[in-house]
């Protein structure tokens, strides 16, 4: 397993942005749904090992990152795009690219086939000598996407991957996510269940910092099956049947 | 993307060992490339002007490659690695470096480490227009490097400062004050030389060439004293490496151990400035720079080997051949008074350029440097040029024979018997005319100053003196009693000038040894 977390919590303040969380995870895609403020980005960034967990048990790759050791093995191996990409406006794609190979301690003589592979892998090969400030969101977004791929990692954490993207450019990046899965742990948190439904072979669907389902992105087509559920695809009416479902139990414990 | 994509300058690079590359890319993308034009105006107004305004000697050059050039450079060298150090916090990368597997303060040092090549390559370029014209231009010597070596640690912990500042506190506010910081902080440094009550702990600021010595007065009679350019060294190395080892501190910087690493390095810094201080402490002015006992070598005190230039004349003015332009301006300074003196008992049988003939600390890391004396038998003019402005560009030649021959009177005092008080700062004003004799030896010293085209070293009360030189009247002597003593004297120097001077040699000639014995009255002066 590429990722084990039992119990996992991440507190800010009075706020339990995560509460509670269990997950496994081997190779392949796993798509990470759920409202806004559900908690999505922190445990991706608690995966990340950006910040560490308040309580829980959490393994990445088989070690425990918690470890200054493990921790800097495990980030040799992982692939990261966060929700909001920082990017330095003066270099260039293929420069950007090639700064993160270097600084995630690849062998020097894998970095310039691997900085090519992945600047091709988001089509922005003819843009490999522009300047990022140069580049629209769209384009942007990529640039952070070949970053996070460049180490060829075998857990790749994307945050928002398909934001700004054309849909163009959502299918072509969805080709990847399902050629990435083959061989390592994709998360992929998003807002849009039809990247989901096409890209992912597992779902978790989070809400009010737990996990409220989790499987596949079938059986959450099913859950909205017959429900008079919101939505325009299958898909959709099952994440929101899963949703309503989830918020309805506090409730009705509370009523009790 | 294939290969004939990528940029062939990445491809060279591409054989790089990974820290090479790293610190390849961060130069290729570093804000100083852009301040370049900013730096070439500071140097040109701050360092070139100055510089090819002063004498073509080495010392003068290099100290001022020292201190102008980093006065001008270091706050704005600490301004853009702040910029550069705060860049993470500013573009918002701070998630996407921390998740990678190069530790923190690594990918940091990398960083630095461009901005500082860049301040370096800036700083040198500097350095190799003023030398490389200063090699056309000097008579005699070489490169001073010990000034170099301090600018360019000063540029490096600049950058530290600055770069250490902006990855701590990310801001785009972090890079002026980083400047504006640094250059109060320098300029809290020279305020400090120049009024602290002890200055000696000042004299470690990394402006301070040599102290309150004069530039042409150093590395050209003695070896360059190292002792303070070395203190300097570990005063402003310790600072960059107390601010490089502070950005390894945060726990996002490293594993343990490097942050131990981090630690340990930030203390050693600290034991550096600390000693380097303390080492100031006990610096004191000697007559060939600045010494720094537990740092002094003593083979700098052997006077450095050279062969004089010499004018032709009945008496020759040698000069130090790093003074051999001037020869002609010297010459035409003393020979005047030379003229005066000439074939009489005492008279000097050469001039002979020295550093320095008395040195002493003056409050205020002020330098009392001593005046011309004639001394030995037979006896020989030791002329030192230091507390006069050479002449150049900023100096006309017309000024600096001026300066030159204001210094020559308290000679002439001498020559006539007068006491001289050859303390430092005293202007070799004489004691006072209480001996009877006095008042016609300050007539003739008043008539061969005057026929000499000097400054009257004894105006007459009442009258304004061309140049604060100082009064001969001693202190009970006053009022009108003074004044008609004064004009006395100058009465009978005039008389005196206005003989024709084989008649004035003549009577010297032979009341030379009477006057000075104090045995000559007013009256008695032709």
């Amino acid at each position: 397993m590429n990722i084990e977390i039992t119990d996992l919590t991440r507190r800010f303040g009075r706020t339990w942005a995560v509460a509670g969380v269990s997950l496994e995870s081997g190779p392949g895609v796993v798509g990470l749904l759920g409202p806004n403020g559900a908690g999505k980005t922190s445990l991706l960034r608690m995966l990340a090992t950006v910040i560490p967990p308040t309580s829980g048990k959490l393994r990445l790759l088989g070690s425990d990152p918690g470890g200054y050791g493990p921790r800097r093995q495990i980030r040799r191996r992982l692939g990261y795009l966060p929700q909001n990409l920082g990017y330095y406006p003066s270099f260039t794609v293929a420069e950007f690219v090639e700064y993160f190979a270097l600084l995630k301690e690849m062998p020097a003589a894998r970095v310039p086939a691997a900085v090519a592979a992945a600047i091709e892998r988001v089509d922005l090969s003819d843009k490999a000598r522009s300047k990022l400030r140069t580049l629209s969101g769209g384009m942007l977004r990529r640039v952070g996407i070949a970053q996070s791929i460049v180490n060829d990692p075998d857990l790749l954490l994307l945050d928002e991957p398909t934001a700004g993207l054309d849909p163009e450019q959502r299918v072509a990046f969805r080709a990847l996510l399902r050629d990435l899965g083959q061989q390592a742990t994709v998360v992929v948190s998003t807002h849009l269940v039809e990247d989901v439904g096409a890209a992912c072979t597992g779902v978790a669907l989070m809400d009010a910092g737990k996990i409220v389902f989790q499987g596949t992105p079938d059986e959450l087509t099913g859950r909205g099956v017959g429900i008079d559920a919101v939505g325009d695809a299958p898909l959709e009416r099952g994440y929101t049947a899963v949703l309503s479902a989830a918020r309805a139990e506090p409730a009705r414990e509370t009523a009790q | 993307m294939t290969a004939a994509t990528v940029p062939a300058a990445q491809a060279r690079a591409w054989h790089l060992p990974r820290p090479a590359r790293l610190l390849r890319l961060e130069l290729r993308r570093n804000l100083m490339p852009w301040l370049l034009p900013l730096f070439a105006a500071l140097f040109w107004l701050a360092t070139y002007r100055p510089a090819m305004a002063a004498p073509p000697l080495w010392d003068t050059r290099g100290t001022m490659l020292q201190a102008q050039t980093m006065l001008a450079f270091a706050p704005l060298l600490a301004g853009a690695a702040a910029w550069a150090g705060s860049r993470e916090g500013r573009r918002g990368t701070g998630d996407l470096v921390d998740v990678t597997g190069l530790p923190r303060w690594a990918g940091r040092l990398a960083a630095w480490a461009a901005v500082t090549c860049w301040a370096e390559a800036v700083y040198l370029a500097g350095v190799a227009v003023v030398y490389g014209i200063t090699a056309h231009q000097a008579t005699w010597g070489g490169p001073l490097w010990w000034p170099i070596y301090v600018g360019a640690a000063t540029a490096a912990a600049a950058c530290a400062v600055g770069f250490a500042a902006g990855a701590l506190t990310p801001s785009r506010f972090t890079a002026p004050l980083a400047a504006v910081v640094v250059f109060l902080a320098l300029g809290a440094g020279a305020f400090a030389l120049q009024h602290g009550a002890r200055p000696t702990y000042s004299q470690i600021w990394p402006l301070n060439a040599q102290g309150a010595f004069p530039p042409d007065a150093i590395g050209i009679f003695y070896p360059y004293l190292p002792d303070l350019a070395i203190a300097q060294l570990m005063f402003v190395g310790g600072l960059g490496t107390v601010a490089l080892g502070a950005l390894g501190l945060p726990a996002v910087s490293g594993g343990r151990w490097l942050r131990s690493i981090a630690a340990a390095v930030t203390v050693a810094g600290l034991a550096a400035a600390g000693t380097a201080v303390g080492l100031a402490g006990t610096a004191r002015l000697e007559t060939h720079g600045i010494v720094i006992p537990a740092l002094h070598d003593a083979a700098s005190d052997r006077p450095v080997a050279y062969t004089p230039v010499c004018s032709a004349g009945a008496i020759p003015v040698c000069l130090h051949p790093a003074f051999r332009g001037f020869l002609p301006d010297v010459t035409a300074a003393v020979t005047p008074v030379l003229h005066e003196l000439a074939g009489l008992p005492g008279a000097p049988v050469r001039v002979t350029q020295v550093a320095v003939t008395t040195v002493a600390q003056a409050p205020s890391n002020g330098a009392n440097l001593g005046p011309p004396i004639l001394s030995g038998h037979p006896a020989v003019l030791y002329l030192p040029l230091s507390d006069v402005s050479l002449p150049g560009p900023g100096t006309p030649t017309t000024a600096f024979i001026g300066e030159l021959r204001d210094e020559l009177p308290p000679l002439l005092n001498s020559f006539v018997g007068l006491k001289v008080l050859n303390q430092p700062g005293s202007g070799g004003i004489i004691a006072g005319p209480s001996s009877p004799g006095a008042p016609a030896q300050i007539a003739v010293a008043m008539a061969l100053a005057q026929d000499a085209g000097l400054l009257n070293p004894f105006p007459v009360p009442g009258n304004q003196p061309r140049h604060g030189n100082g009064s001969a009247q001693g202190p009970q002597a006053t009022g009108a009693q003074a004044q008609a003593a004064a004009q006395a004297q100058a009465g009978a120097a005039s008389r005196f000038a206005a003989l024709p001077a084989a008649t004035r040699h003549a009577w010297l000639l032979t009341h030379l040894s009477a006057l000075r014995a104090g045995d000559i009255t007013l009256s008695e002066i032709p």
